[in-house]
């Protein structure tokens, strides 16, 4: 049989993710390839030591592009959020280091600052009609100069130790294990459930063995995850963060009417209002969320940097946007997901440390990523076919 | 030498291997109009992308002669200066670019220094309107100060600067008030007694009746004939058409109209852009339990702006009382006014009905999504069912409840709207222009609904601009000129005259 560019094209757009997933595995691939060492037994870059750090690094652009897919599909646009991750982040810093207060008060005040800006931002957007072009590009400098204003343009450190544990601790081995079975056993129920419900209103459903292997899919997958990351250190804690929020997130997506309301509002906003959606409130919420995820994204790159600095979450909000597209997200609205979204930035954050650890100059780490960031967009649109000729 | 202009021979146009035509011929003779008439979906449009080199020379198969010549077109350029010029169904001006530069626009004049030569551009323009005696237009303002009866026109223009031998309507007239389309038929007219042929494909059979010599129908991707409007009459082409006789256009049924429902009073709105302007003055009526209301008027009357109004749509300025049985209820969002149980299905299905990208079945329940949820969450088992059931009784013709409703057709798209406007399970429901742009048969599978609903005892507000769909269905008709209502008929023997004659502003005895 020969694969026609037709069969490859219709291959990619129905199964975008597993297309993304290729190209983290050649890009694993070459790093691998470049870091092999015989004299220290392997590659260096894939190793569990490694993946570990890849992770973690990647997690603070992922929780920002969890929310910015969301923001991106409702037709809005926010550059806003690292300069607000910066402020949150240094908030965190000064209640935790200059006023010694306890976690259970930082975390809190920092989360509802967090949603105040981000429903600050969307009913500018939303309800004043302000395009979130321009309200966002205010909000970058806006946050920033209230960053160099909390901090006086200084680093503020040490932090405390329980700080410190939710950017750097790592997940104690048998409850990594422990969550990785809970894990496997919620994905089995939710499967039965739904063959059951599906069954119940006669609609059609997979075949016994395509579920089954499926599920076993899901478990190997599972495993070697943990297993991967317990043979390091542990579940890293901002890693365990990112995993939950992407549950969440996805539920939020496809099983909430908010969610479905997220998508059509980016169709057809008009539309969507006529048939009776508060589409104002929609957008403005998901600005909302977007505020909540950069207190999570700023209380973690102070307690990794164990220190509030003026500069956190500098170009932030770029990153978060590459891997929203890069992650197939549209630029128009409508389309898009949380996981390509995370997958998205994998592949940012693999491209930064595969290069990184070549002592690559950071120039061409640049280049490179905004390279990619084109390359992939165009792929999307080769691969949806929507060319203009 | 054969005495056609055109000649087509057994295209036929394949799509991953699904024939959208197979085997069309199509034959123009100098100075002759041919009708195309066929359903939505039956292959005209796809026809006339071969014709005009969208789809380029090598995609399709069969034969295209152009003044006796094959005609190997690779893309539209090629056709255009051969003299085929397409005007399509929406129009294509840039709104704010003067008639002039729309006319010239690819093509602008230009001054031996290089630069747009301004004075040569406008003069041109003037001398093609006056050939289209449209004299009241001013080339150099921008587009969008015109409507969109004279922008046709000028797309028009656009075409006669092109030198055009045959010209290609797509629909020309779906948009167009019954003036504007009566100065386009006239010259159509004009232009063929000066030779030149055109193709003129249009719902709208009594305009073909009218202007075309030759008939070409096709259904379903085939060629099923071609005759001279002479041995046809729009009930043949219709019978062409949908391969069976449609013995009633209008399948009316008996239902009992009860007491008032909803009451509308004085209400006035004002433009949004030019906010002196009233387009609703001072309205005033109600409407009963079962009963269909049809409402008339020319284009711009100011039915659209009264159904916004209605719904909690209008961006404008507004006031006036609506009272919802017999309560006064108080509406300033269209979520307000489904709650209460108004519903309205939207004039312009592109930019209000469809939510493009999703589903079709996600386009359906949008209006009633919390139905499904169970704390909180969607059980989509329960919404896929539901799904279901509203595509097979409005009988959806998609092959998948999920597929992107973008991809549907205009008929197809037009009920599934209309199914998610019936989910709430209105008391009132407003449809404007229901029928627009949309297929014979799916027209006929509305008009059955609207009685359908009528029995079951829902009011039905019908805002319509073809005249015998209005007397057709309505129990009753308003007529709006100019903002006002200028009629209240009960239909019983009202004709056509009757209502257009209200419609225009002519002075009309009060009856009813």
């Amino acid at each position: 049989m020969t694969l026609t560019k037709k069969d490859v094209r219709k291959f990619l757009s129905e199964y975008k993710i597993v297309a993304l997933l290729i190209v983290i595995v050649i890009i694993w691939a070459f790093f691998g390839y470049l870091s092999y060492d015989s004299d220290l037994g392997g590659s260096q870059f894939l190793t569990p030591r490694n993946f570990s750090n890849l992770l973690r690094q990647m997690a603070i652009t992922g929780m920002l592009a969890a929310a910015m897919v969301f923001v991106i599909v409702a037709g809005e646009i926010d550059l806003s959020v690292g300069s607000l991750l910066g402020l949150l982040g240094g908030i965190a810093a000064v209640m935790d280091v200059t006023y010694s207060l306890p976690l259970w008060m930082t975390i809190p005040v920092v989360i509802i600052i967090g949603l105040f800006f981000g429903l600050m931002v969307g009913w500018l957007t939303a309800y004043l009609g302000i395009p979130s072009f321009i309200v966002t590009l205010g909000g970058q400098l806006a946050f920033r100069g209230m960053v160099l204003g909390l901090t006086g343009g200084i680093t503020i450190a040490p932090v405390h130790e329980p700080l410190k544990f939710i950017g750097q601790g790592y997940l104690p081995e048998l409850a990594g294990d422990a969550g990785g079975v809970l894990l496997f056993l919620v994905l089995v129920f939710l499967a039965l459930r739904t063959r059951m419900n599906r069954q119940k209103h006669n609609l059609t459903v997979p075949t016994m063995p395509a579920e089954v292997g499926r599920l076993l899919f899901a478990g190997v997958i599972i495993l070697g995850f943990v297993l991967t990351l317990n043979d390091y250190q542990g579940v890293p804690v901002p890693v365990l963060f990112l995993l939950i929020i992407l549950a969440v997130f996805t539920v939020i997506g496809n099983k909430t009417t908010f969610g479905r309301h997220i998508y059509a509002v980016g169709s057809n906003m008009e539309a969507t209002r006529l048939s009776g959606v508060n589409v104002a409130y929609v957008k403005m919420m998901v600005f909302a969320l977007m505020g909540l995820m950069c207190a999570f994204a700023g209380l973690t790159t102070t307690a990794r940097l164990a220190a509030g600095t003026p500069s956190a979450g500098f170009g932030n909000e770029l990153d978060a946007i590459a891997s929203c597209f890069i992650g197939g997200t549209s630029m128009r609205g409508g389309v898009g997901s949380v996981s390509g979204a995370l997958v998205g930035a994998v592949i940012m954050a693999s491209l930064d440390n595969g290069m990184s650890m070549q002592g690559i100059d950071t120039f061409w780490q640049q280049i490179v990523k905004g390279v990619i960031l084109v390359a992939a967009v165009y792929m999307d649109i080769v691969s949806s076919g929507n060319q203009r000729n | 030498m054969s005495d056609y202009l055109l000649e087509m021979h057994n295209i036929t146009k394949d799509f991953n291997g699904v024939k959208a035509i197979d085997g069309i011929h199509l034959r123009v003779r100098q100075g002759e109009c041919v009708g195309l008439c066929g359903e939505n979906g039956a292959g005209k449009s796809t026809l006339m992308k071969v014709l005009s080199a969208v789809y380029p020379y090598g995609t399709w198969s069969g034969e295209i002669l152009w003044e006796g010549k094959e005609l190997k077109a690779r893309n539209i350029r090629e056709t255009e200066e051969a003299g085929i010029v397409i005007i399509h169904q929406e129009l294509m001006m840039v709104p704010h670019l003067t008639v002039a530069e729309n006319i010239f626009l690819g093509a602008e004049l230009r001054t031996k220094a290089g630069f747009i030569d301004y004075d040569r551009m406008n003069a041109e323009a003037e001398k093609l309107m006056a050939r289209l005696k449209m004299t009241d237009i001013n080339v150099a303002l921008p587009v969008y100060n015109y409507s969109g009866g004279k922008q046709q026109l000028v797309e028009i223009a656009k075409a006669l600067n092109k030198n055009a031998k045959l010209l290609i309507l797509d629909e020309p007239t779906s948009a167009l008030t019954t003036s504007e389309t009566r100065t386009l038929l006239n010259l159509i007219k004009e232009f063929k007694a000066h030779g030149m042929a055109c193709v003129y494909i249009s719902h709208k059979l009594e305009e073909v009746a009218e202007i075309a010599d030759t008939v070409t129908v096709i259904r379903d991707g085939t060629h099923i004939g071609t005759q001279p409007m002479a041995e046809l009459d729009t009930n043949k082409i219709i019978t062409m058409m949908v391969g069976r006789e449609m013995k009633n256009l209008f399948p009316r049924e008996a239902h009992t109209i009860d007491e008032v429902v909803f009451e509308a009073k004085v209400i006035s709105c004002w433009d949004v852009t030019n906010p002196e302007r009233k387009v609703v003055d001072n309205v005033s009526f109600e409407i009963r339990k079962g009963e269909i209301l049809g409402m008339a008027g020319l284009v711009g009357a100011g039915r659209t702006e009264l159904a916004c109004k209605l719904f909690g749509c209008w961006p404008g300025d507004h006031e006036g009382k609506v009272f919802l049985d017999g309560k006064e209820i108080n509406i300033r969002e269209p979520r307000d006014a489904v709650k209460l149980g108004i519903c309205m299905v939207p004039e312009d299905r592109k930019r209000h009905g469809i939510i493009p990208l999703m589903g079709v079945g996600y386009n359906i329940t949008m209006s009633v999504l919390k139905r499904y949820t169970s704390g909180g969450f969607i059980q989509s088992e329960v919404e896929l069912a539901e799904i279901q059931n509203q595509i097979i009784r409005m009988k959806v013709k998609t092959a998948e409840p999920l597929l992107p409703i973008a991809s549907l057709s205009g008929g197809n798209q037009q009920k599934a709207v209309v199914a998610k406007m019936l989910l709430p399970e209105p008391k009132v429901l407003i449809l404007d222009e229901p029928t627009r742009g949309i297929d014979v048969g799916a027209k006929y599978e509305i008009y059955k609904l609207i009685f359908e609903l009528a029995k079951q005892g829902v009011a039905v507000l019908m805002i319509s601009s073809e005249m015998p769909e209005v007397l057709g269905i309505s129990d009753r008709v308003l007529v709006m000129c100019e903002g006002k209502l200028r009629g209240n008929f009960v239909n019983e023997g009202l004709t056509q005259e009757k209502v257009l004659a209200a419609a225009i502003g002519q002075p009309i005895t009060e009856a009813a």
